[in-house]
C-alpha cells in the first residue's frame, strides 16, 4: 500500500520521548509524522501543555516540573513535524503500516521507521472493592486535575511511588482537601535500595524534590505509612476504607473517594501486538521490550523510547527519544543536526537514580495478587481471583491456555488491568517464576475499533484523516 | 473387529480430529497416545469460527457431514453435559443479496434434491423476511438448515480430549515429533522432543503440519498449503441474531454468541508461517466481509471490535480433506480440512478409529483418498 503519504518516520505518542525525537528528526531532514491519542501535545506527564492551552496560563499549581514540557511542545508546534492528534493507533503491520482510528473513521500510513513512544500505565492494584464507584487511580485523578482542574474534596490516597506524592502535592496546591494518605510502603526504604544510593546521588536534586513533596504531604495531611490489608467497601459506592496500620491495629476511615497507585509500568499492548520481543523485568515487576542502547527493538525498523521501554521518567524519556532519533537518522543515510552534546552521558546521568527508586518503591506482590478470592481480577469479564485459581488448579500452563477455562484477559482492555495479576496467580500455582510464563498473546486491534470504522477502511485508503 | 484391542496407536496432532480419534480409539480399548507439539486445540481447531454447519458442504462431503451431525446431536453422550453445553444449535442461513447469489442458492437446492438430500431448504424472500425480520438490504431469499449452529471450539476440543483421557488415552502436550519410521518388525518408532515411543499405528492429524509429517514417514508428498483464516470479535451487544448467517456468493460468516458478542469471519486468509507457528493478520482485508455484515445488520456498525485473530490451517488444492490409509502400512491420514473441518471433527474421529480398528468405515472415503493427487 505504498503511496505518496509515506513518511521516513512515524512517531506514536507526543510525550517527552516522542516530542524530543520528532524535533531532532525533523531538524535533520526526515519527514516525520506524529500520531497521538490526546487532543494536544504533551503525553501524560505534560498533558495539554501546548503553548495555547489554558493549562500553560492558569494551572500554576501543577508545579515547575510540569511546565518543563512547554518548551518541547512549543518547538514541536513551530517545527515541520506533521501532527495528527486524537489518532488511536491499533495496529502496526510487519511492513510498518500503521493503522489508526480518528473521529469515527480508520486510516493507515506507512513509514520506513517507527518510534513507539506510547508511554506507561499504572500498575493495577486489585484490592477488595477496587471496582466500586468512587475509587479510581491516582493517575486518573491527576489527569482530571490537568485537564480541567477538577478534583474531589476529602479523598483518600492509598499506595506509594513518586507519582503518588507528586499528585497529592498538586492536589493540595490546587486547593483540594485530602482526608488521608495511606502509604503502603514502610517509613524506612528496603535495605537493598541503598545499594543504589551512590548513583542516585548524582541526581540529588531529583531526590531532594521528591523528599520535599513527601515532607509537605506528611505535614499537611493525615498521613500513615506501613499500611497493610486495605479493603474498600460500601453500598453501591465507596463509603468505608478499612486497613491495618503500622502497629497492627485495624482501622477505618469513612470516605467517598479513594485514589490508588502502585507505580507505573510500560504499556505493552502495541509493541507486543507488533511482534516485538519482550522480557520480564523482575526489578520493575513488568514486561519491557528487548532494546539495544539506541532503543532499537527486535524488529530492526521499530524503535521504542520513553517509559514504554522501561520506566525511567520524563528526563530519560527525552534523552532516549534523542538517542533513538539519532540512530534512525543515521540508518536513513542522514546526519543528525543539533544533536545535544554529551547525549549518551546525559542519558546515563538521567537514568542514575532509577535503580534506587525502583528498589525503594517496588511493591510487594500482595498489592498485585489479592489474597481474598472474592476480589475481582479481570474487570472486563468480572472474574475473581478464586475463579482464576480454579482454572489454575485444572492445570492451566499460562495466560494463553486460560481462555479455554475462563475469559480472563479477553475483554475490552486486553489484559491491561489483569495481565500481571493473572500471571502471578498462575506462577504461584505452577511453582514457576513469573518470568518463565508466557504473557497474554496480544492481537490487534489493540484498542477497540468499531465495525463501522473497519468497514470504511478500504474506502478511506489513500487519505489521512 | 478382527483385531486385538491391545494394540498401540499414536495420534499426531491434538486438534479436534486427533482428539476425537483418540476418544473413539480409547473407547474401543486401544492404547492411545496423542502427541501435540503445542497444546490441545492451539491452532485451527481452537481458533476457528466454531461453525457447526452442514449447509453449503461440497456434495462429496455431505455424507461425512451428516454422520458427524449425528454425533453433535447426541454430544453429551460422548463428551459429557458440561463440554457439550458449548454447542449451541439454532439454524444456519445463507442469504442471497444479488442475482448471482440467488442463482447459486437455487442451483444448490436442485443439486442436493437430485442427490437425495433434504437437509437444506430454500426460503423465499417473504419466508426469509418472516424468519429474520432484523436483516436489512436487498434480500432475495436464502438457504436454510435447521439444527446447525455454533460451538465454542476450544471447549469442544478439550471435551473430546478429556473424554479420551477418561477412557485411558494419554495426551502429551509440548511434544513435537522429530523423526519417525517403520521398522521391519512392523512397529513405528517415533522420536519426539521429549523421548521416544513405539506404536503399531500412526494417525496423522497434524493439520497444516501434516504434509511435513507424511514426508518424515516417507509417504507421499502432499500438496498441502498453510494459511490463517481471520476472525474478528466485537464487544457485547443485546441479542438480535439467533441464526448463523452467511451470504451466497460472498465471504462472510456472522454469528452472535451467547455472550452477545458478534463473531465475524468468512475465511479471508492471512499468511501462516509453519517454522515460527506465527499467523499473520491483515485486518483491512476483512473490510469486505465486515462491510457486508454492516449492510445486513446496520446496528452492528457501532460495536467495537475487541480482537482479531487467525489460526493456522492446512488447505488442499480441491478444498477437500485427506482421510484414509497412507502409502505405508499402519499409517492413517486425517488432515487438510481447508477451513471447514470443525463440524466434521467428531465424524472424522469415528471414521479414523474405524479405519484403524476395522479397516472399513460407514461412509465412503473415496473423495478424500490420500493418493488422489498422485
Amino acid at each position: 500500500m505504498s503511496n505518496a503519504r509515506d513518511y521516513d518516520l512515524i512517531i506514536i505518542g507526543s510525550g517527552p520521548a516522542g516530542m524530543a525525537a520528532a524535533l531532532l528528526a525533523d531538524r535533520s531532514g526526515l519527514s516525520v509524522l506524529m500520531l497521538d491519542d490526546q487532543p494536544g501535545a504533551g503525553g501524560q506527564v505534560y498533558r495539554q501543555i501546548g503553548p495555547n492551552s489554558r493549562n500553560a496560563k492558569t494551572f500554576g499549581f501543577l508545579g515547575e516540573e510540569y511546565f518543563r514540557g512547554g518548551d518541547l511542545a512549543g518547538k514541536l508546534e513551530a517545527s515541520g513535524v506533521d501532527c495528527i492528534h486524537q489518532a488511536h493507533v491499533w495496529q502496526i503491520t510487519e511492513d510498518n503500516e500503521v493503522f489508526y482510528s480518528r473521529k469515527g473513521a480508520a486510516a493507515s500510513i506507512r513509514a520506513d521507521f517507527i518510534l513507539m513512544a506510547s508511554g506507561a500505565q499504572e500498575r493495577p492494584m486489585p484490592i477488595p472493592g477496587w471496582t466500586l464507584p468512587g475509587v479510581m487511580t491516582v493517575g486518573a485523578a491527576q489527569t482530571l486535575l490537568k485537564m480541567s482542574a477538577t478534583g474531589a474534596d476529602g479523598a483518600v490516597f492509598i499506595g506509594t511511588g513518586p507519582l503518588f506524592y507528586l499528585t497529592i502535592w498538586q492536589y493540595l496546591r490546587a486547593g483540594f482537601g485530602v482526608k488521608a494518605v495511606l502509604d503502603t510502603a514502610t517509613a524506612i526504604p528496603p535495605a537493598g535500595a541503598f545499594r543504589w544510593i551512590l548513583p542516585a546521588l548524582l541526581q540529588a536534586g531529583i531526590l531532594a524534590k521528591g523528599w520535599a513533596w513527601r515532607a509537605e504531604v506528611r505535614k499537611r495531611t493525615s498521613y500513615q505509612n506501613g499500611v497493610r490489608g486495605v479493603s474498600l467497601s460500601g453500598d453501591g459506592k465507596l463509603e468505608k476504607i478499612s486497613f491495618i496500620d503500622r502497629l497492627g491495629k485495624e482501622r477505618e476511615i469513612k470516605a467517598g473517594h479513594a485514589f490508588l497507585h502502585q507505580g507505573v509500568i510500560p504499556n505493552v499492548n502495541l509493541g507486543m501486538a507488533a511482534g516485538l520481543d519482550y522480557r520480564w523485568d523482575e526489578g520493575q515487576l513488568c514486561w519491557r521490550p528487548v532494546l539495544d542502547q539506541h532503543g532499537q527493538s527486535s524488529r530492526k525498523t521499530v524503535f521504542v523510547a520513553g517509559d514504554g521501554g522501561g520506566i525511567a521518567g520524563a528526563s530519560v524519556a527525552v534523552t532516549s527519544g534523542q538517542l533513538a532519533a539519532a540512530r534512525i537518522i543515521r540508518l536513513g543515510g542522514k546526519t543528525p543536526r543539533g544533536l545535544p552534546a554529551f547525549l549518551r552521558l546525559r542519558h546515563w546521568l538521567n537514568k542514575a537514580p532509577r535503580p534506587f527508586l525502583d528498589a525503594m518503591f517496588r511493591p510487594p506482590t500482595d498489592w498485585i495478587v489479592p489474597e481474598d478470592e472474592k476480589v475481582i481480577v479481570c474487570r472486563c469479564e468480572g472474574l475473581t481471583r478464586g475463579e482464576i485459581d480454579q482454572a489454575a488448579k485444572m492445570g492451566v500452563a499460562g495466560p494463553n491456555q486460560l481462555k479455554s477455562y475462563c475469559r480472563a484477559g479477553m475483554g475490552r482492555c486486553q489484559a491491561r488491568m489483569c495481565g500481571i495479576t493473572v500471571q502471578h496467580i498462575l506462577a504461584e500455582h505452577s511453582g514457576r517464576p513469573v518470568r518463565d510464563l508466557d504473557y497474554f498473546r496480544l492481537r490487534p486491534p489493540i484498542r477497540p475499533v468499531t465495525v463501522g470504522e473497519l468497514a470504511m477502511l478500504a474506502e478511506n485508503d489513500g487519505q489521512a484523516i | 473387529m478382527g483385531r486385538q484391542s491391545s494394540e498401540r496407536v499414536v495420534i499426531v496432532g491434538g486438534g479436534i480430529q486427533g482428539c476425537a480419534a483418540a476418544y473413539f480409539l480409547a473407547r474401543a480399548g486401544w492404547s492411545v497416545t496423542v502427541l501435540e507439539k503445542d497444546n490441545i486445540g492451539r491452532h485451527a481447531s481452537g481458533a476457528n469460527a466454531g461453525g457447526v454447519r452442514r449447509l453449503g458442504r461440497d456434495l462429496r462431503e455431505v455424507p461425512l457431514s451428516l454422520a458427524a451431525m449425528d454425533i453433535w446431536k447426541d454430544l453429551p453422550a460422548y463428551i459429557g453435559e458440561e463440554a457439550a453445553a458449548a454447542f449451541h444449535p439454532s439454524f444456519y442461513m445463507k442469504v442471497a443479496i444479488d442475482d448471482k447469489g440467488h442463482g447459486l442458492g437455487l442451483d444448490r437446492i436442485r443439486m442436493l434434491e437430485n442427490a437425495g438430500y433434504q437437509h437444506e431448504i430454500w426460503l423465499s424472500k417473504r419466508e426469509l423476511k418472516k424468519r429474520l425480520p432484523q436483516l436489512e438490504g436487498p434480500l432475495l431469499g436464502g438457504v436454510l438448515v435447521e439444527g446447525d449452529g455454533w460451538a465454542v471450539p476450544w471447549r469442544i476440543v478439550r471435551g473430546f480430549a478429556k473424554a479420551a483421557l477418561d477412557h485411558g488415552a494419554e495426551i502429551l502436550e509440548g511434544c513435537q515429533v522429530v523423526q519417525f519410521s517403520r521398522h521391519s518388525s512392523g512397529v513405528w518408532k517415533i522420536e519426539t522432543a521429549t523421548g521416544s515411543l513405539e506404536s503399531d499405528w500412526v494417525v496423522n492429524c497434524a493439520g497444516a503440519w501434516a504434509a511435513r509429517l507424511a514426508r518424515k514417514a516417507g509417504d507421499l508428498d502432499f500438496p498441502l498449503s498453510a494459511h490463517a483464516p481471520m476472525l474478528a470479535i466485537t464487544e457485547r451487544r443485546a441479542p438480535v441474531l439467533p441464526a448463523v448467517l452467511g451470504v451466497l456468493g460472498h465471504t462472510l460468516s456472522l454469528k452472535q454468541l451467547d455472550t452477545g458478542q458478534f463473531l465475524i469471519g468468512g475465511g479471508v486468509r492471512a499468511t501462516a508461517d509453519l517454522e515460527t507457528d506465527k499467523a499473520g493478520l491483515k485486518i483491512p482485508e476483512m473490510a469486505t466481509s465486515i462491510r457486508l455484515a454492516c449492510q445486513l445488520l446496520p446496528g452492528i456498525s457501532v460495536a467495537g471490535i475487541l480482537r482479531c485473530w487467525s489460526g493456522i490451517e492446512g488447505y488442499m488444492p480441491d478444498d477437500l480433506p485427506v482421510i484414509g490409509m497412507g502409502g505405508l502400512p499402519g499409517l492413517v491420514h486425517g488432515f487438510g480440512f481447508s477451513a471447514h473441518g470443525f463440524q466434521l471433527g467428531p465424524g472424522v474421529g469415528e471414521v479414523l478409529a474405524d479405519l484403524v480398528i476395522a479397516r472399513q468405515t460407514k461412509v465412503s472415503l473415496k473423495p478424500f483418498c490420500p493418493s488422489r493427487f498422485g
